[in-house]
This record gives structure tokens, sequence and C-alpha cells, in this order.
């Protein structure tokens, strides 16, 4: 690993400070979990002067429940989030994803802010020493359209360029279902506007902002939520499909739901269509099976990922007959 | 002594004569691991931990191309790097088109200028103060590539146009000459006749993936050199050989080069044959000597997946039978890459099918090199589980009732094996029965086999249970050289080299001895780092304890005489003699247990062996318990043994006789194509148990192994550039503990094997043929055959017809 300077933030205005003094050749560091292995493997064409440590500041890991809703800070650590008994039982798709991801130790480590910021784990992007200068890191193709994808896009790739790598996170699809605002030293973004794509980026923040809190609004009277992840392994693994649905129940019908998938689009992949075919249905197998394949009939797998399809209308399904009331 | 030596088998066909009735040591649970706490606590050293005063750091060049030759390389850069002391080029006069010996009788280029996978170290060395600026410096080094045309399936590699995968070293053909092989057609009976002869004729195909199993540790090397004479540390399992291969590259004696082998994070054996594991020692030494610093060579994560298993293969099977369930005759046709190891083995090893005939062809793919990763075993299990599945489906029998009927060995059946038993002093015992017995009932097996695809689960998923059987690996092969000796306060040491390969083997070496000699176990001790000077204990998996377990015996007895022979005789003195801790009493009159000498028949006579062998003159003159002084006369209980038992294991002629047979179930999402394995249950003859926790954790380990890997590893290279993808331990899925089990472990001791007290090796026996146990479990959940390996959720979902 090259050297690099290690900064210490105190506050949140000093970070941004730091962050803003080297001009973009910085990157925030918090659990560290994503951005040590990319330094490692030196998978970037430029490597980072310094990491301006966060963990140093102090006021930015708290789950707060309040009357209006959730209050998680940006530090918080994946673990405390799938142990707190107010998420498990408001908040069951953002615990059971928090509990899904990564592995004991990682979960330790990680915070939520990393989880949603972390970078794509495809394979070309990744591989050491900048040995695929692809389209996401300012090069010329994605070298995943004639190579092996199956862990890539099955709803096609970016507009403008035509990447197909998905974005990893398990967090991201339970923020987006639960309808989770994100604030930063900036703005308020909602997490389904949060998500991005483009060089070196998977989110719309600018180079000197930083997350601070996730704010979910308290849930209605009615709601379910439910996480499902699919990976090759129960533990340290990535998934090849995620999805999270939160339902809002009403006389037994569907008042309101959020479906998002993760792991099968360039950003988390919300299913609005099928959010509209389920409202107003009783949920049972057929109402389900309906919904998830309105999903997928909007597929577009390439030569190696057709199975996927098949594993996200299932993942659909399941989440939504979780949420029955 | 002499006469309790004769009651060693020199026939290496034949059992151990000399078991005692009475095991005091042996086969019991608790004795406390000698590698166990600091292992556990991360204490144990290994070879990357060892850091010598002025040490510089060693990274090698690995190609960016699956088959290139350098045209022009420029390492003006890396060397200006501040902090790079050395750069070694392929070009340099002292390396040029230079091979050196290897293991194994190969060569290997030094430096190549030229690579066949991409990721191949080759091209250049850099030499440095520190690992991070000589892999800084290696990014600085600028090659103009002649770039060639790659394969990465061996059928593509032998099309009639295809190019040469490495013309250098295979300017002809890509067709490989055979390693392991003769011929590359194995044959036994007459597979025409066996044909004619069946009811029923099957056909089908089966293949496994490129994998291979990069270390815990990650490998590394340290040369040193004192003048004349080299010091090596060494991640390695043939430690002893690399004096040889110093003698051969450095043209320096043998007695000249000290060797140090630290605990090392895993060889799985065949990594230790694949001269990537050697040649950077090489290059270490040179530059080492140039320097005249000692210098470490590393791989990174990376580079440490440049190998893969011998199972990386392409199989069509055809298999006549009758119906009965009795097979007349299986053919095979394999493809393999770089190398092989004969698929039909097994059936003629194993079975009593007349019939047989296999063949092969190894193309030369710009992949790794492959090698027996975690067993060279893996072809002909691969193949005699997969025709015992698809029979046993065809014929609606039982797996295990199809596997019974065919038991045997050389085309007999299990009548021949019970005369071979006979004549070689052997139980007469029916292991597979008493395996298949054991794991039926711990299993349920009664109550939950079902017809294939016919029970749906509560949950949804379909619930599939399957069995395999094979004989263990009773190959007891190598050589093996120890001594003993007692020490003045009646401990005992191991004097030996030998590799940290194995669980818990020099804490079982330790308990032989202390068995044999009569010393509590836990004041034996085997510190297996040290260079004795000795000869290696054979280091090769499941040969490991039944050959070293006789030396440690052998050293042992003679060991026990030498002390009773102390304990009764007089020493006699120029001034004076002194008695024996005995006197009147003859050697067979006492007998040792539990670190005391003891009269046999009156105990209550005993001295402890600390009283036999302490300094009698220290005692005598200083009155003192021990003195270590010019007078002392330092008691010579000190012993060597040697033992050798066959060349390279399964000779012509010795049959293996114990069996395993291992059980699964599964449950299999089919919308998602997961498949859950539920349990396991595996049964292992192993003859006897010398340690039954040893045992039992070769048979966990070896579940998450083999089970783990036909779940989810193998390299993926990209297609269109030959790059591997996933080199590193997220993207290459080793199994978790949670993806696999419980996992349950049956010992059965029928006796019947050749090592020492009739134990046989398990160390490969489990991690391979669990490899394969999934494959009839998922036929069995859901009525279709998914027998391409591994098998992973998309397969499973394509062969439901739902991707």
């Amino acid at each position: 690993m090259k050297k690099f300077a290690h900064l210490n933030a105190r506050t949140l205005e000093e970070a941004v400070s730091f962050l803003g003094s080297y001009g973009g050749k910085a990157e925030i560091i918090a659990g560290g979990t994503d951005l040590l292995g990319k330094m490692k493997d030196e998978i970037l064409p430029n490597y980072p002067e310094a990491l301006i440590n966060i963990k140093t500041i102090t006021d930015l890991d708290y789950i707060e429940e309040t009357g209006q809703g959730l209050r998680i800070g940006a530090l918080t650590r994946l673990n405390d989030i799938a142990e707190h008994s107010g998420i498990r039982e408001k908040y069951t798709a953002l615990a059971q994803a928090a509990e899904r991801t990564a592995s004991p130790h990682i979960r330790e480590m990680g915070t939520l802010s990393g989880n949603i910021c972390q970078d794509i784990r495809c394979w070309y992007y990744r591989n050491p020493n900048n040995r695929f200068p692809c389209l996401r890191k300012g090069g010329g193709r994605c070298y995943a359209i004639e190579g092996d994808n199956r862990y890539h896009s099955i709803f096609g790739g970016t507009v403008e360029k035509g990447c197909y790598a998905v974005h990893p996170s398990d967090m991201a699809p339970a923020l987006i279902a639960l309808n989770a605002s994100v604030k930063t030293s900036k703005r308020t973004i909602k997490s389904d506007e949060f998500f991005k794509t483009a060089v070196r980026k998977t989110t719309v923040l600018d180079r000197d902002e930083i997350v601070t809190e996730f704010e979910f609004p308290a849930p209605a009277k009615g709601s379910k939520s439910h996480f499902i992840k699919f990976a090759i392994r129960k533990s340290i693994d990535f998934p090849i499909v995620n999805c999270a649905t939160s339902i809002i129940n009403e006389a037994g019908k569907v008042k309101e739901a959020r479906i998002c998938l993760n792991g099968v689009y360039i950003k988390p992949y919300r299913a609005a269509k099928a959010e509209e075919d389920i409202c107003g249905k009783t949920i049972d197998e057929e109402t389900a099976d309906a919904a998830a394949q309105t999903i997928v009939s909007e597929a577009r797998p390439m030569k190696d990922n057709a199975y996927m399809v098949q594993i996200a209308r299932t993942l659909v399904k399941r989440t939504i007959l979780a949420c029955k009331e | 002594m002499s006469e309790e030596i004769k009651e060693m088998p020199d026939n290496p066909m034949e059992r151990d004569k000399y078991i005692p009735e009475k095991f005091n040591v042996l086969g019991k649970r608790g004795n406390k691991r000698i590698d166990g706490l600091r292992k556990a606590s991360g204490k144990a050293v290994y070879t990357r931990d060892i850091v010598l005063p002025g040490m510089l750091y060693m990274r090698i060049y690995t190609s960016p191309y699956p088959n290139a030759r350098i045209k022009t390389m420029d390492t003006s850069r890396a060397e200006a790097l501040p902090g790079v002391r050395g750069v070694l080029r392929y070009d340099d006069p002292e390396v040029y088109n230079r091979r050196i010996p290897t293991l194994m009788g190969g060569e290997e280029d030094i430096l190549a200028g030229y690579a066949y996978f991409q990721g191949q170290p080759m091209g250049a060395v850099v030499v440095a103060d520190t690992e991070d600026i000589a892999d800084e410096a290696l990014q600085l080094i600028e090659i103009e590539w002649e770039k060639r045309p790659f394969y990465l399936n061996p059928k593509d590699a032998l099309a009639p146009d295809a190019q040469l995968a490495r013309p250098e070293w295979f300017p002809e053909s890509n067709l490989l000459p055979l390693f392991f092989q003769p011929t590359n057609v194995f044959a036994h009976g007459d597979v025409r006749k066996g044909f004619e002869e069946a009811d029923r004729i099957i056909e089908f195909d089966g293949s496994r993936n490129y994998h291979g199993c990069p270390d815990a540790e990650m490998i590394s090397g340290i040369t040193k050199w004192e003048e004349d004479c080299a010091e090596l540390w060494l991640h390695q399992q043939h430690v002893y050989e690399h004096k040889w291969m110093m003698n051969q590259w450095f043209g320096i004696p043998m007695s000249r080069v000290k060797i140090n082998a630290p605990y090392n994070g895993g060889m799985f054996g065949g990594w230790n044959w694949i001269d990537y594991s050697m040649v950077p020692q090489y290059i270490s030494a040179l530059m080492a000597k140039r320097l005249g610093k000692p210098v470490k060579w590393l791989l990174n994560r990376r580079d440490d997946f440049t190998f893969g298993s011998l199972d990386s293969m392409q199989s069509e099977f055809r298999v006549g039978f009758k119906n009965d369930g009795n097979i007349t005759a299986v053919q095979l046709k394999s493809y393999f890459e770089n190398l092989s190891y004969e698929p039909g083995l097994h059936f003629l090893e194993n079975t009593k099918i007349p019939n047989i005939e296999s063949e092969m062809y190894v193309a030369q793919v710009n992949k790794g090199p492959t090698h027996a990763i975690r067993c060279e075993q893996l072809p002909p299990s691969f193949a005699l589980i997969l025709v015992f599945n698809h029979v046993a489906a065809e014929l609606e029998m039982e797996p295990t009732e199809l596997a019974l009927i065919n038991d045997g060995v050389d085309g007999e059946d299990i009548n021949s094996l019970n005369e071979f038993k006979k004549e070689h002093g052997f139980p007469v015992r029916d292991s597979l029965k008493e395996c298949i017995e054991k794991g039926k009932e711990a299993i349920g097996w009664d109550e939950k086999y079902h017809p294939p695809g016919t029970k749906k689960l509560p949950n949804g998923k379909m619930h599939g249970i399957g069995f395999i059987w094979d004989h263990e690996w009773d190959e007891t092969r190598g050589a093996g050289m120890a001594a003993v000796i007692i020490q003045q306060d009646g401990t005992v040491n191991v004097i030996a080299t030998r590799s940290d390969v194995g669980v818990n083997a020099e804490s079982t070496y330790c308990a032989v001895v202390a068995e044999e000699l009569g010393i509590r176990y836990e004041d034996v001790l085997l510190r297996q780092q040290d260079d004795v000077h000795l000869p290696l204990m054979t280091p090769d998996g499941s040969c490991n304890l039944t050959t070293n377990s006789y030396v440690m015996k052998k050293a042992a007895k003679k060991a026990k005489r030498q002390l009773l022979e102390l304990a009764t005789s007089t020493i006699h003195l120029i001034e004076r003699d002194v008695p024996p801790a005995f006197p009147g009493l003859a050697t067979d009159e006492l007998d040792v247990e539990n670190s005391v000498v003891y009269v046999k028949n009156n105990p209550s006579v005993n001295k402890p062996v600390a009283d036999v062998v302490r300094d009698v003159q220290g005692s005598f003159i200083n009155k003192h318990p021990y003195a270590g002084t010019q007078n002392t006369t330092h008691t010579p209980v000190y012993a060597m043994a040697y033992h050798r038992q066959g060349r390279l294991g399964k000779e012509s002629g010795r049959q293996r006789l114990c069996r395993q047979a291992h059980f699964c179930e599964v449950e299999v999402d089919t919308e998602t194509g997961d498949v859950e394995v539920t349990r396991v249950v595996n049964v292992n003859d192993v003859g006897k148990a010398l340690c039954p926790e040893a045992v039992e954790g070769q048979q966990y380990g070896g579940t998450y192994m083999g089970v783990g890997r036909n779940r989810s590893e193998e390299h993926i290279w990209d297609p269109a550039t030959g790059v591997l993808l996933n080199g590193n331990l997220i993207d290459y899925k080793f199994s978790t503990f949670l993806d696999v089990g419980p996992i349950d472990t049956i010992i059965v001791e029928t006796g019947m094997g050749l090592g020492a007290y009739g134990t046989v090796g398990i160390g490969e026996d489990v991690g391979t043929d669990t490899t394969y146990l999934l494959h009839g479990a998922i036929h069995n959940a859901i009525g279709k055959w998914v027998d391409h390996g591994p098998i992973t959720p998309d397969k499973v979902l394509k062969a439901l017809n739902k991707a």
C-alpha cells in the first residue's frame, strides 16, 4: 500500500475543510472496510493523498426513536442497527439488512453511511493494479459486456456510457423501501435519489460533502417491511440479489408499497410499476407473483446472468408475502 | 531390541504384528495439542512473521497476459526508486534462459521472459527495504509485449487449428505428455464384452471447473548466507528437500544448508510440488548472495491464486449394468487442464467392476499449473461417485445397496479382499457394510430416503438425501526417520525434521512415543520447527501418520529397551561402580508406565524414570539431584529409527481394505437454485484412531473443504483477456461454517489399516470424497442431474428450466 496522510477530524466542519484543502485527492474513512481493500489492491489509477478520519467526530453514532420516526447517526455501526430492538420491531427490513451484511467482524466496524457510500464490486473494476481501466475509472469501455457478467446488471447499463456494474449495498434497498432521507453536511436527500452512477461515483454526493444522519418516517399503522438477501454464502458475501419491501396494509388490502431490489442494476432498483400493481390488492401468492412478474418483465439480462431474473422475481414475491398483514 | 523390530512388517502388505492389548495414551481423548494454544492465540510463528536483522524484501513481477513474451523491458525507473537495493531481470547473464531442477524431478525457468498464464511470476524481481517499496518498483517496470493467442478450455487448445499455448516449453502441440500415467488409455478387462453383457447402458457427462486453495498464510521464504553456509526459512511441505535443491542450484554441500520450518498456513499438498513455490527461494538465495543480506520473498494474496487442483476436467461416461445392480462396464473419456490423474483408478481399486476403460487427454491451457492440490485422488473419486449415483438412480435402487453389490477390488468381489486380509494378518471385517450401517442409522436413512423429486418440505423446498462411498487412502508411502532421547529429568524429546502438515500430527507422534515408552504424554515433546539434520518425516497428506507412527513406535521401543538396560546394569567407573536402580533384576522383569519403572510381579517396587536416568555421577559427587559438571556421566538413552513402507502408496497387489461412507441431506429452493446442506454424516474406517479428536478434526475440516468447494469454488477468468477475475477471498468463494452442516463424525475401527496399530490416514479422504457428495442428494431432491461443478444456483435453475 502506498503512503498517504491520515488526518483525524474533530468536527464535521473540520472534515469538510480537510476535504476541500486536498482538492478532491482525499477520501473519507470511517469503518474503512471498503476503502482500505481498494487501496491495498490499487484498483484505481490515482491513489488518495490523504484519508480524513471521521470516527473521531463524537456525535455521529446514535440511534434515536422520536415521535416523528427514527434518526440514525452516520457513524452508527451495522451491528448496532441489527440488534436494536426498536428497529427490529418497527423498521424490520432495516435490521434484517444489517444482520445479513458482511460478517460479524465487519458489522462491528462498518457504518451505515459507509455501506451506502461503498464502491462497486465489479471484478473488472476491482482487478488489482488497475488492470482494467474501465468506464467507471474514466476509461473507454465496460469489459463486462463481452466478459464474464454473471453478477452484473439485469436491467441494462448507464444510459450515457454503458457500465453494467451493480450496486452492492444491502442497506440501500432497506433505506429506500422505508422511505428514509439522507442528511449531509450540505442538504437532505431522499434515499431513492441518493444513488447516482458516474465516473468514480455511486452517489450524488459532492467531493466535499459528508453524510451525517439518516431519518426514517414513523411507520404508518398497518405497516410491515421485510428484507431478503440471496448470496452464495451466508456470511461475508455480497448480494447476487437482495430486496426490501415495505407495505402499508389497510383493511386487508395494500394501501401503499415500496419495493426495492439491489445487486441487479447500476443503482438500487425501485420497482415503481410493481408497487402500483399491488396497491389495492390483497396480498396472496397470485398477487405477489404478479407484482414480481411485473418487475422482471423489464429485465434485459446479459449472456451469463439470466438466472438473476428468476431470483429477483422470487425475492420480490417473498418480501411482498412477508408483508402480509 | 532386534527381535522387537522384527515384529514390524518388512512386507509392506502386512498388518502391524505388535499391537498392545491395552492402550494408555493412544485412542484416548483429551491429550492437549502441542500447537493448540499457540495457534489459537495467534502466537505461533509462521514464516511470514520472521524478521531478521538487515533483511530485505523481494517481490516478483507477474504477467498481465495469459500468453505473451517480453520484447523489451526497461527497469531503470524501478532501479532508481529510493529503497530499492537490487533488480534481477530475466536477461541477467546468471539466469537468462536457465532452468533449475525442482521437486518431482521437474525443472523450471528461474525467471522466464515469457508467460503462459496471467499472474505468472516472471520477468523481473525487485529487492527493497520494504515490501511496499518493492511493490511500487514493480509497477515502474515498463515492458513491450508480444501477445499471443490463449486458451482457457482444453478442447479449444486441442483443436486442429489451435496455436501453441506454451510454445517455449511445448513447441509441437498443446497435447501434453502424461505425468502420472504411462499411457492415455487405462484398461482392465474388455469393455465391449461388458457392454454386451449389460441389461442397460447409460451415457452422461460431468465436469469440474478449475479451482485451487490459496494459503491461509500467503507463501513466503527467506534465505540468509553466512560465508558458504545457507540458512533457509520455508513455508513448505517438503522442507528437507530444499537442502538437496540448494545443493543442485549452488553446488554447496547439503551439510551446509540449515532449514527452518516454522508453522505454515497450508500447502494443500500440491502447492509444494508447483515450481512457483520453489523457484523464488532460489532467486532469494541468489539476491541474498549478491546483496550480502537476508532476503525474504513474498507472494501477495492475488499471487497466491496461481494453482489449481487436478480435477479440472471434462468427462464423458458410458456405463453398462445388469438389472440386479452388477455393473459390467465403465468407459470414460476425459479432458484435463495442464496435468491429470487417472480418473478410472477407483473402479479398479475399489470395486468388482470387471471391465474398465478410461481414455484421457491433457491439454496445455493458459491457466496456472494444476497439481495434487488437496489430494491427487479427486479425479477417480469424481468418476466413481458420479457413476454410482447415476446407476443407482437408473435402477431405482438404494445407492447403499448398489455400493455393497459392487464392492471389491481388481474386478473381483469382496471375497478376494477377504483372502488378502487373511493372508496378511488383518481381521476379516466388512468395512463398507459397517460404515453404511452406522451412517444410515445416524442420518435416519430408512425413514428419509425417497424417490427423486418427491419430497416437498413445509418450507416449500425440496428435500434430498445422498450417499457416496470410497476406499480410504491407505497409501503408507514415503519414509520417515526420527530419534527419541530421554533427558536427565525423565522428560523425552522426539528429534525429527518435519513440516507443519496435518491436524495435530506432532502431538500424535508424541502420543505414540508416550504409549510405547511408558512415559506420560505431557512429558514428551516434538518441536517441529527445528532443523535436526535428519531427513524429513514423510509429510504427504494421508501417509503422514501411517508411516511416521511406525517410526515413532520403533524409536520408542528401542529407547525403552535402553532405559530398562540402564535400570538393571551397573555402570563401571574407574574409582567405583555405580549400582543400577533395580539391582539383580533382568530387563524383562521390568516395565514402564506413567513415567515410572516398576517390577512386573511386584509393582510396589518402582522408581520414576527420572530417577533411573538421572545423572549418576553428578548426584554422586555433589549430592544434588543434578549437576552439570565436567564429571557428569550422561545417561545414553537415545534411539533412532527409520521406516519405509511402499514407494508411492497403492502398489500393485497391496489392497486397500478400509472404506468410507458419507451421507448428506439438502434442501433445494427450486425458485432460487439455492442448495442448503442441512446435514452431513461422515463415517470413516480409520483402522485405529490414534487421536480421535484429530480424526474428527479432519472429518469436520474435510467436509467444509469438500462440500464447500462444490458449492461455490472456482477460478473465473475473463474470456476476452484471460485475466483471473476472482483472485481474492471475497470473489473466490470458500464456504463458511454457516454454509455446511451440521456435521456428524463417526469413526469405525476395523484395524485393517497398513499403518502402525492398523491405522489408516484420513487427511485427504473426507475433503476429497465429500466434494462430490451433493450431486446425488440434489438429484434426489429435484429429480435432475447437476453434474458440472461447482453446483452454483444458476446451474440448478438451468436444470429446472428456470434460467
